[in-house]
């Protein structure tokens, strides 16, 4: 057991410190907030130049190759900080293509997503909101040498950014298949935001018989299933540890708040009523914070725990909006104004409760695990 | 950042797990109940067992018969023992006496205690509360007046464990009544043979004999038995209490119950066999292995920052809290599953699992109580953990 961060580590969580510090304050938060795209745009060029797309490629296909132990203390600092980037969305499917994906994918866009030329978003959620890999009513039938996409995904985080979707489908034998569809500027796709809580940009995207090439296929069948678990399971533990982040910049601004507040001649910070909910607030973030960053460790290149994936999503989820209400109650009045920005973090903490699946789809998975 | 034990860590639990496999007697499932007779023999037993591999006090010095391991392996050694609810403890000696005297004992003191402690040979008990000083330590009334070379000690301390099994017993007494509360307290280590001391066992609500009230009635002690300096034993005391807070029992405690459970509702002889494929009952029970996760991960944290040399108060009191409220909830979600049969006694024929989780659930009433409540560890995590301030004096 090492608790501690290796130099690398180190030099993430400092070098992403200093970066969202000066560029992704509450002031952008906002602005992307009420939909302002630039600030994303820009926001993500400077990204790109630190190289945090290319993180996790692996060198042989002109990433960083570090681990995912390595970009959950990113991930951490992008959620203290509610930058509004796609990080967690490009790690993951460049995970699964990695994993899953035929070499001519790899070849293709991995060296591409490293340079931030491609952004890949996962879209496997419909109508009916499940994470289920059979769940899939978008269809992929064949014609001639095309696969010809029809239907509806939603929840699709920040498709207007994204140059390809890593889309589940269901093909002509009815079985499940992930198939990489380009959907910058391509006809037949239509995006339309959904206002969604996160305060970042997600859509529904609609196919309309759109044709893609056989060879974008990533997997079917029973690989499929494997490859949408474990895309669910990475997005599920990068949520708890942008969660984790989150967590954290919450209790550091209550405690801040609580120790200056003056009421009846004292901070109100010293009231054991106020004491007893930061320090419940302080384990609730240390615990998700260790489980996150244990179920991420997991991810090695050939595997993960899915255990520690789901105990990491289930702990975030329920705990983190918790965490969020009572420091709402620690903070009175001024913490219920649209002024103040606490409801940024609730707002985000709702919306990952339930991104990547919420706490009953992951408890039904742990269950199985623990063999009920 | 690395989440799995070396192999050397994982060696050592093999190695524990095969000598409680051998030394436990066959099915045995717990917990210990030290005040029954065959239970303390094995208590005795292991211990003996324990000193004669090394791992008794593996983490004291070698000089001192340890072996010198680091926290990680400490943490192990507790967690295996209590993941088996095995007895053979000596945690007063163990893991609170034992390092006080080391920092704070004569020479002679760690000469004369440290050995037999170490070898199992001896069982201390820890005489901190009294009737009316519980969370508020520091007004403890129990008086000590040096005549001589002696100390005549008159008062009680209460809730003590073991005492009616202890063959010594480390107390804070007031040596100086007319200074603040904290200034005038020490440290004295007991022979519970000596004449004047008398123990009035206290049968907790689980029906067990677990402590103690014991009455000091001039009880003359010798002076170099004083740890520390006169007056000084706030400060000597309260280092006992850092090594006592963890949560490591409770968290592998409530594993081993959260297991029970499992295999429980999945047998198809259970009264409860139908409920396993409720999707409540799934979902509960996978909600709670996931706080058990979160509890064990915060006690390797206090165990790793032991290891880097630092003194982690507010992440033990952490330790502490989490453990404890999740051993409660497992057993009080095991009682709802049990039902009716849930609430049979141990004995009852008709009980299931022995009757154990009804005896594990009160008997776990204790642990958030004691080694300081969780209320004053949320305290420590608020004030020293996260630096808001105190209440100002009045």
């Amino acid at each position: 057991m090492d608790f501690g961060l290796t130099e690398t580590q180190e030099l993430i969580r400092s070098s992403a410190r200093e970066f969202l510090a000066d560029r992704s304050g509450p002031a952008t938060v906002r602005a992307v907030a009420e939909g302002d795209a630039e600030a994303i745009a820009s926001l993500w060029k400077d990204v790109v130049e630190l190289g945090w797309p290319a993180l996790t490629v692996p060198e042989e296909h002109g990433g960083a190759g570090l681990s995912f132990s390595d970009l959950a203390v990113l991930l951490e600092e992008l959620g203290a900080s509610l930058a509004p980037i796609p990080i967690v969305e490009s790690a993951i499917t460049s995970r699964i293509l990695e994993r899953y994906g035929p070499d001519a994918i790899k070849v293709e866009l991995l060296p591409q997503i490293a340079t931030g030329d491609v952004m890949v978003t996962p879209a496997i959620v419909e109508r009916d909101a499940s994470w289920e890999a059979r769940s899939a009513a978008v269809v992929a039938t064949r014609t001639g040498s095309s696969l010809v996409i029809t239907g509806e995904k939603r929840f699709v985080s920040f498709a207007d950014q994204a140059t390809h979707a890593l889309t589940l489908v269901r093909t002509d034998d009815d079985g499940p298949a992930l198939v990489v569809v380009p959907i910058w500027k391509s006809p037949g796709v239509v995006q339309t935001p959904m206002k969604h809580a996160s305060g970042v940009p997600v859509s529904s995207l609609n196919f309309n018989e759109v044709e893609v090439s056989p060879s974008n296929t990533v997997a079917t069948g029973g690989e499929a299933v494997a490859a949408t678990e474990e895309l669910v399971a990475a997005g599920g533990v990068a949520r708890a540890a942008q969660l984790a982040g989150l967590a954290r910049a919450v209790v550091d601004s209550t405690v801040k708040y609580t120790s200056n507040r003056q009421q009846f001649g004292r901070p109100v910070g010293s009231f054991q009523a106020i004491q007893h909910h930061l320090a419940e607030m302080a384990v609730a973030a240390k615990q998700v914070n260790h489980l996150a960053h244990s179920a991420a460790w997991s991810f090695t290149r050939e595997d993960y725990s899915v255990r520690r994936a789901a105990q990491a999503k289930i702990a975030a989820s329920e705990k983190i909006p918790a965490l969020c209400w009572t420091a709402h109650q620690c903070h009175g009045a001024i913490g219920f104004t649209w002024e103040h920005d606490l409801h940024l973090y609730t707002r985000r903490a709702l919306a990952w409760k339930t991104d990547f699946g919420d706490p009953a789809f992951h408890k039904a998975i742990l269950a199985g695990a623990m063999g009920l | 950042m690395r989440f799995e034990f070396t192999p050397e860590e994982s060696d050592f639990r093999r190695q524990l797990s095969a000598f409680l496999d051998d030394v436990l007697p066959i099915n045995w499932h717990g917990p210990a109940d030290e005040s029954r007779d065959d239970h303390w023999a094995l208590n005795q037993q292991i211990k003996k067992g324990l000193a004669d591999r090394g791992w008794f006090v593996m983490s004291w010095p070698k000089k001192y018969g340890g072996a010198d391991s680091s926290p990680m392996m400490n943490t192990i050694f507790a967690e295996e023992m209590a993941y088996r609810r095995a007895p053979g403890h000596d945690r007063f000696g163990t893991r609170m006496l034992g390092p006080t005297l080391m920092r704070f004992g004569s020479e002679t003191q760690r000469t004369q205690h440290l050995g037999a402690i170490a070898r199992g040979e001896v069982q201390w008990c820890q005489g901190y509360s009294e009737p009316n000083s519980g969370s508020d330590l520091a007004s403890l009334q129990t008086r000590a007046v040096l005549d001589g070379d002696v100390f005549v000690i008159n008062g009680a301390k209460i809730w003590t464990s073991l005492a009616h099994r202890a063959d010594m017993m480390f107390m804070l007494v007031r040596t100086d009544p007319d200074t603040a509360p904290h200034r005038g307290i020490s440290l004295l280590l007991v022979d519970m043979k000596t004449p004047g001391i008398q123990v009035l066992p206290i049968i907790n609500m689980a029906g067990v004999h677990s402590f103690n009230q014991v009455v000091f009635d001039d009880v003359r002690v010798p002076k170099a038995n004083l740890v520390g300096d006169l007056n000084d034993g706030w400060r000597v005391g309260m280092t006992v209490l850092n090594f006592e807070r963890s949560g490591i029992d409770y968290a592998a405690w409530a594993r081993a119950s959260m297991e029970e459970l499992v295999d429980y509702v999945r047998n198809d002889e259970s009264l409860v066999s139908t409920i396993k494929t409720n999707p409540d009952v799934r979902s509960k029970l996978a909600g709670l292995s996931t706080d058990i996760e979160a509890a064990r991960l915060l006690c390797y944290d206090v165990a790793w920052r032991q290891g880097q040399g630092e003194v982690p108060s507010s992440e033990a009191s952490m330790s502490k809290v989490a453990g404890t409220e999740v051993y409660t909830r497992v057993l009080d979600y095991g009682l709802e599953l049990l039902g009716m049969y849930g609430v049979l006694e141990p004995g009852s024929d008709q009980a299931e699992l022995e009757g154990r989780f009804l005896k594990m659930r009160l008997f776990a009433t204790s642990g958030p109580i004691l080694a300081g409540t969780n209320e004053i560890q949320k305290n420590i995590i608020a004030q020293r953990g996260l630096g808001l301030p105190r209440a100002p004096k009045r």
